[in-house]
């Protein structure tokens, strides 16, 4: 299946949709038996919700990529056990090209702006994802000014000034705070932050808004130019949350809260649940996936990122205690 | 033993209770049942191993072997919250807690509230009537703070529980807190005769699997593949006489369709499912099945330690893995009342830790 298939948008998501049903319950073995035992058949239409989402972990328990497929790229998730980590096998770079490049300039230009991209804990991790995202955003940028940051080090003036233009600092949420830790000179006015991962995190939990705050005073740079971005190994789209904490998908996207008890049904805005994604760009792996992150949606159809879903329905003599007091 | 002893007055207390002709507890039974909130079939089996285990003896055994000081915390109080997913949870909190010699102030589960709450009224109308206070509203205790607190809650919950407890006068900073956090337990068994499995499936289905005694994991020397038919004929067997009354959410048929897919070998129960997988118990009505030998046991008690209760097997009974005394298979849901949740004698923590 082509790139140009599914980035199409002037064909309907629906439309596209059901064409990469079918391409799974053709090519995926994992995914076809998931959805027969939900009596999914081919040969019919189906709406976003009603296709079932399969558990994200079966990136690390089961190989994911069509049949006769071969890996072009392969992509793991961090964590320390081989047991504990995702493997994406990515069939089709090109799709993964267009679908970072096509989102991230919906959002940001590099007429505009510089990308400086800071990403420790990532670094370390060969098959990181982001990585490979931000090499392809910082090669896309034809001045060449672009660049990964050096580890460890404050931003200084010097290096800020440089490019002669705003700075899209883009970065691992808690890396971020690092660098403001090391003292890093205020951003040059009309720079942008992206946080990607706020909820990773080897120091204290934070919660987004007050993560926000940090970067905003660290940075010296207006709350509203404060954005975060959402994605993961397990997925080659992502979805950007402009001056705030609500993300908006790509056109190629659709994210639904799903109720945790019944992942079959969705959530009402406003409700808690896990997150369900349908990303066609993972066409050759899987795209219809329930994260285990906790979000919720608005009457707009954004979605926040609450963290992790935590299981509340533990056996043992425990756990009620919480609901009792 | 002296009619005067703590213990024959309290063990006298307990059984007079639970005779059958108590007409209070047969109501309170009754209602149980029909607010819908345990299974009768489950309450009569708590309350006859109630009977079997809280008798003079045991108090005895207990009393001996958890150091008891009659009567040592006099005019101490302690809080117990009860967690009710099983009835009649905090039963052995509260006899620890008037051997001691404290006065006991319980805030009952919403899920168990009749049950515990005659018992404690018998107390209230005896010569305990002063060292018992209970509610299933935390506003209704008495606003001062306990002397410890009992608990049992999630790792993520204590902090929370505690400030809130401090919060509302209830508890001090300094106040003892124990916590208790084990929510499964791990069996062995080395052969497929009759007995064994009905004790197994005693351990995993009694109370619908959601004791912390429950068995959520086992290993044994065979395969789930070649096991399934016939230990599916036992939980049939079982559940005619115990129908299962907490039904699984939906999302375990997700769990069911996910393992097909990725094809981990199961048996799907309707209301339970099993699968072959070494990983951690987490959720309800799943029994984790690991094909192995002994060292494959003690392999995955030392990997699972955190949040395991307990540790039976059909033939190893008695053995140590590190810390844990391995218990008899059949004793899972029928533990002494000496037995210690999260590996803590309730008396011997209450005489170490109040004063």
């Amino acid at each position: 299946m082509k790139a140009e298939q599914l980035f199409d948008s002037t064909v309907p998501f629906e439309e596209r949709l059901n064409r990469v049903l079918q391409f799974q319950m053709d090519r995926n073995p994992v995914y076809r038996r998931f959805a027969e035992t939900f009596g999914i058949s081919p040969g019919r239409n189906y709406k976003p919700k009603e296709i079932p989402l399969l558990p994200i972990q079966a990136f690390k328990e089961a190989s994911l990529i069509a049949e006769g497929a071969e890996a072009r790229l392969q992509f793991r998730s961090s964590g320390t056990g081989s047991m504990d980590r995702s493997t994406h096998h990515v069939a089709d770079a090109e799709i993964y090209h267009r679908s970072i490049r096509d989102e991230f300039f919906r959002h940001f230009s590099f007429k505009t702006h510089t990308l400086f991209c800071y990403t420790p804990g990532y670094a370390e991790n060969k098959g990181s994802s982001l990585i490979y995202m931000l090499k392809e955003l910082t090669e896309a940028d034809p001045s060449g000014l672009s660049r990964f940051l050096p580890l460890g080090k404050p931003l200084t003036q010097e290096s800020l000034k440089e490019p002669g233009k705003p700075i899209l600092l883009f970065g691992a949420a808690f890396g971020l705070l690092d660098l403001i830790d090391f003292d890093s000179a205020p951003l040059p006015e009309g720079s942008e932050i992206v946080e990607t991962g706020g909820m990773k995190t080897h120091r204290r939990s934070m919660s987004k808004n007050e993560l926000r705050i940090k970067l905003s005073e660290g940075f010296e740079t207006p709350i509203f130019n404060i954005h975060s971005e959402y994605g993961m190994c397990e997925l080659l789209s992502q979805c950007y949350a402009i001056g705030g904490e609500w993300f908006s998908t790509p056109d190629w996207v659709d994210v639904s809260i799903r109720r945790a008890d019944n992942p079959s049904e969705l959530c009402m805005p406003g409700e808690e649940g896990k997150i369900g994604i349908i990303d066609l760009a993972n066409v050759w792996s899987c795209p219809f996936l329930l994260t285990g992150d906790r979000g919720v949606m608005n009457e707009r159809g954004e979605f926040r990122v609450l963290g992790r879903w935590n299981r509340s329905d533990l056996r043992g003599c425990n756990f009620l205690i919480d609901s009792e007091l | 033993m002296s009619e005067n002893s703590l213990i024959y007055r309290i063990s006298e207390k307990v059984q007079e209770w639970l005779q059958p002709d108590n007409q209070s507890l047969k109501e309170a039974i009754e209602r149980t049942v029909r607010d819908g909130l345990f299974a009768e079939h489950d309450i009569r089996f708590q309350i006859r191993h109630l009977k079997e285990s809280v008798t003079q003896p045991n108090l005895q055994q207990w009393a001996k072997k958890s150091g008891l000081k009659e009567n040592s915390l006099s005019g101490q109080r302690v809080l117990a919250l009860h967690a009710g997913n099983l009835p009649l949870v905090g039963f052995q909190d509260i006899l620890g807690v008037l051997l001691t010699g404290a006065t006991y102030s319980g805030k009952l589960s919403r899920k168990d509230p009749w049950i515990l709450a005659d018992f404690l009224n018998d107390l209230k109308n005896s010569e305990f009537s002063e060292r018992v206070n209970y509610s299933t509203d935390p506003d209704e205790l008495p606003k001062q703070p306990a002397d410890a607190v009992l608990f049992a809650g999630s790792t993520d919950s204590v902090y929370e529980v505690r400030a809130r407890l401090i919060k509302s006068r209830l508890a001090e900073v300094g106040t003892p807190f124990l916590a208790r956090m084990a929510h499964f337990s791990i069996a062995h068994i080395d052969n497929h005769d009759a007995d064994t499995m009905r004790d197994l499936i005693e351990a995993v289905f009694r109370y619908g699997g959601s004791g912390c005694r429950s068995v959520a994991m086992v290993v044994a020397p065979f395969s789930l593949r070649s096991e399934k038919c016939t230990f599916t004929d036992y939980v049939e067997e079982f559940w005619l006489k115990n129908p299962q009354h907490n039904k699984p959410d939906k999302s375990l048929f997700h769990r069911y369709a996910y393992n097909r897919a990725i094809g981990r070998e199961q048996a799907w129960l309707d209301d339970f499912l099993i699968e072959e997988s070494s990983k951690k118990p987490g959720d309800q009505f799943v029994l984790h099945w690991k094909k192995g030998g002994v060292e494959e046991f003690k392999s995955l008690v030392r990997k699972h330690r955190n949040g395991l209760q307990a540790i039976y097997s059909n033939s190893l009974i008695a053995e140590r893995v590190d810390d844990l005394v391995i218990e008899p298979l059949s004793t899972a849901q029928k533990p002494p009342i000496w037995w210690k949740p999260d590996g803590t004698d309730i008396i011997k923590w209450l005489q170490d830790r109040v004063s």
